[in-house]
């Protein structure tokens, strides 16, 4: 594969075994629109140029057969990665849950306990009750991402004592979500960890880990991303969020369990043919993407601190709890509610000299508040969350509301 | 196609905002005949939101016998969208009977019975050889269905090799059904994916259900990509494909040992029979067709199947029969 600088205004030129690439050069029209600084979540990630000369060049089979070698290769990088025996790409996060709960809860009557505020409970439909035929109970979610462990513990009905209980549900796996999401991206460290397989060693109860953002938690921690899921049974990774390939995500574990894995998937539809095409990329977000992390876990402590100073117009936000590359503030105001500072914020403004429009989620959490939410990602550069800032003091500032008086 | 999907313009799809799928979408539901379009990961996952959107828990959908929804798809109307499957007979062609439909349709003010609320077709049928549905046999059996009060859900996975067989307008074959499917990754050479097309409001719901199920993809549209250039030129070469399934079909009957009935030939599958005592058993066949380098899949006992696709030449056909020739004289003189 010959690699060059292209003509005037093309980026790359690529002369491989299927002909001449250009990848494509910048549309004339971007020039004259506004830039858009896109927070709402790091899913909004664009291939690079280098995904797409691999989806050029990818070489690929049939996967139903198991004869697509890119995925095949995938599929093993992930799980060495990982310290697993094997792993199953599949079409998303929720795909790769929802195939490992439905593996792990095999016979009838199983439940699945996870946290609150995890992704598996509020944002993937109950697909465990509606597709999978399985209970599944909450336990609280802490601040910091983790379960509450004693209130796991009484929760726990391990098959052993409650089989002969025709009350009970038998407890089979429990879902612990690493970065955790709705509590601001946060980290859960290998000592919890090692504090839940102690708790439910030797009870027939399994872990399964959604690491949608497990990179980023591995980055902020300094390890090596097996480390943080040692004790886990099985782990779902995504490739097309932080990581930036265009979709999916990989599921691992046993070699036996992604056997079972492999089965359910075909069954909710997601046995893909040549999918070579999106291995491709996803191996290069494996091994690349993931060592540039960091980057956006400093630009989401640059877009706090800049949040902080506004504390004085209502911005209320805990910069200790930004751990990775997501931020939600709250907004104690009394004339704006943080769907319409999203909103306003979303209308075309200007921050030094430039149109920018910028965009962020308004998000519930577990108290019933909506605050802000704002996830980096490669797309958002040093100078696009300076703008960001600037819009928003702009919006907040001129709105001439302030901080809500406190209850006294 | 590879050029187009490395080119191709995307965006994040949960939040509709990739402009590849949505000019596919838009561009499948036109030209068959229907308002909507919706990326899914396979023709599985289409039939399986079908099921999920037509279909209440305890329903129950009306399928040919030797439907794929039925054989191929790890029970997932049952397992996961809670219908039950009744079956009515396929003839030759793969076509089920207006009025086999009709007597399947139940009364569902009978708290014993549960409600017909799905018809499934399948054109072309793949376990009928490749058999072909004409637009009038399609109307007749949806007649009976909406007389009903069911809809009625098309797998068209290779409909475009039923357009082309029958010689009309796609649209012709799927306009009248309440939502149809068909798969972008057989013979018409994408990587991955089928498109499922219907009303604004059942895409709408299939959406969700889509999502729900795992196949909300993001920046897909790098395999929508390659579905648009599939539409514009992938579709007519499928009449090669069926000329060489013809011509496959005839050296294969003049093989001993083996029969093939040359009326099933109607689109690109070829079954054929391998005679157990002359030659030997299927799945035996099979394995020394493999040695000799021609890969065919099993259909049900003695019955073997062949599918021709835009890597298989005529002169390839030739090889394959001369082969297959070899292989079967092999083993009759072994056995």
């Amino acid at each position: 594969m010959e690699v060059s600088n292209g003509e005037e205004g093309m980026s790359m030129v690529v002369m491989g075994r299927y002909g001449v690439l250009y990848t494509k050069p910048r549309p004339k029209s971007a020039e004259t629109s506004p830039r858009v600084i896109d927070m709402r979540s790091d899913t909004v990630t664009r291939p690079t140029e280098e995904m797409r000369v691999a989806m050029f060049e990818a070489e690929v089979g049939d996967d139903v057969f198991g004869e697509d070698p890119t995925v095949a290769e995938l599929e093993k990088k992930a799980a060495e990665l990982l310290g697993k025996e094997a792993g199953l790409f599949v079409a998303s996060g929720t795909m790769g849950n929802l195939a490992a709960m439905m593996s792990h809860c095999w016979s009838r009557g199983e439940e699945v306990l996870a946290g609150d505020q995890s992704h598996v409970v509020l944002f993937e439909q109950g697909g465990a009750a509606q597709i999978g035929n399985f209970f599944l109970r909450t336990v609280r979610n802490l601040p910091d991402g983790t379960l509450d462990l004693e209130e796991l513990r009484s929760k726990l009905q391990p098959e052993g004592k409650v089989a002969g209980d025709p009350h009970k549900t038998m407890t089979r796996l429990i879902v612990v979500e690493n970065t955790h999401n709705m509590m601001g991206g946060r980290v859960i460290r290998p000592e919890y960890m090692d504090r839940l397989a102690e708790l439910i060693r030797g009870l027939g109860i399994r872990i399964h880990v959604d690491g949608a953002r497990l990179f980023n938690a591995a980055t902020a921690l300094g390890l090596p991303p097996a480390e943080l899921v040692k004790h886990a049974d099985s782990v779902t990774i995504c490739l097309s969020k932080g990581l930036s390939a265009p979709a999916g995500s990989v599921l691992v574990g046993t070699a036996h369990f992604i056997s079972r894995a492999r089965r359910v998937r075909k069954s909710l539809g997601g046995g893909m043919r040549q999918v070579g095409v999106l291995a491709a990329p996803g191996i290069i977000a494996l091994e690349k993407m993931s060592q540039r992390l960091e980057i956006d876990h400093n630009m989401a402590k640059f877009l706090g601190r800049g949040l902080v100073s506004m504390s004085d117009l209502g911005v209320d936000l805990d910069l200790e709890a930004v751990e990775t590359n997501i931020v939600f503030f709250g907004l104690q105001r009394s004339d704006m509610t943080a769907e319409d500072f999203v909103a306003r914020l979303e209308k075309e403004g200007v921050a030094n000299g430039d149109r920018v429009i910028v965009k962020m989620l308004p998000a519930r959490v577990a108290s019933g508040e909506v605050k802000v939410r704002a996830v980096l990602n490669h797309h958002v550069t040093h100078q696009g969350v300076e703008c960001a800032l600037i819009r928003i003091r702009e919006i907040l500032a001129n709105r001439g509301g302030r901080k809500r008086k406190q209850e006294t | 196609m590879r050029r187009a999907m490395a080119e191709a313009e995307v965006g994040d799809d949960v939040f509709g905002e990739d402009p590849s799928i949505n000019a596919l979408q838009e561009r499948a539901a036109e030209l068959l005949g229907q308002e909507a379009g919706l990326l899914t990961a396979s023709g599985t996952m289409s039939n399986l939101i079908a099921a999920l959107t037509w279909c209440s828990r305890g329903d129950e959908m009306i399928m040919g016998q030797e439907a794929h929804m039925f054989w191929n798809e790890s029970a997932g109307s049952s397992a996961l969208a809670g219908a039950q499957i009744r079956l009515v007979p396929n003839d030759d062609n793969g076509r089920i009977a207006a009025g086999d439909v009709a007597a399947a349709i139940r009364d569902a003010s009978n708290i014993h019975v549960p409600a017909s609320t799905l018809v499934c077709l399948e054109n072309t049928h793949n376990r009928c050889s490749g058999g072909v549905m004409t637009p009038q046999d399609t109307r007749e059996v949806v007649d009976v269905a909406h007389a009903a009060g069911a809809a009625v859900h098309l797998d068209g996975a290779r409909i475009f090799n039923a357009a082309v067989a029958l010689e009309v307008p796609v649209a012709e074959l799927t306009k009248d059904v309440d939502d149809v499917s068909f798969c972008l990754s057989k013979a018409l050479s994408c990587p991955v994916g089928s498109v499922l097309c219907g009303s604004e409001e059942f895409i709408t719901r299939a959406r969700k259900w889509r999502k729900m199920v795992g196949g909300g993809m993001r920046q897909a549209g790098v395999l929508a990509a390659a579905g648009l250039v599939a539409l514009d030129s992938m579709v007519e070469r499928l009449a090669d494909d069926h000329a060489n399934a013809r011509r496959l079909a005839a050296g294969l009957a003049d093989v001993d040992g083996l029969t093939v009935d040359p009326d099933s030939i109607h689109t690109n599958i070829v079954i054929f029979e391998v005679d157990r005592e002359a030659v030997g058993d299927a799945r035996e066949v099979i394995a020394a067709l493999r040695e000799d380098g021609v890969l065919v899949s099993h259909s049900r006992e003695q019955s073997l199947r062949m599918v021709t696709h835009r890597h298989i030449s005529s002169a390839d056909v030739d090889e394959a029969v001369a082969r297959v020739n070899g292989t079967v004289r092999r083993l009759a003189a072994a056995g």
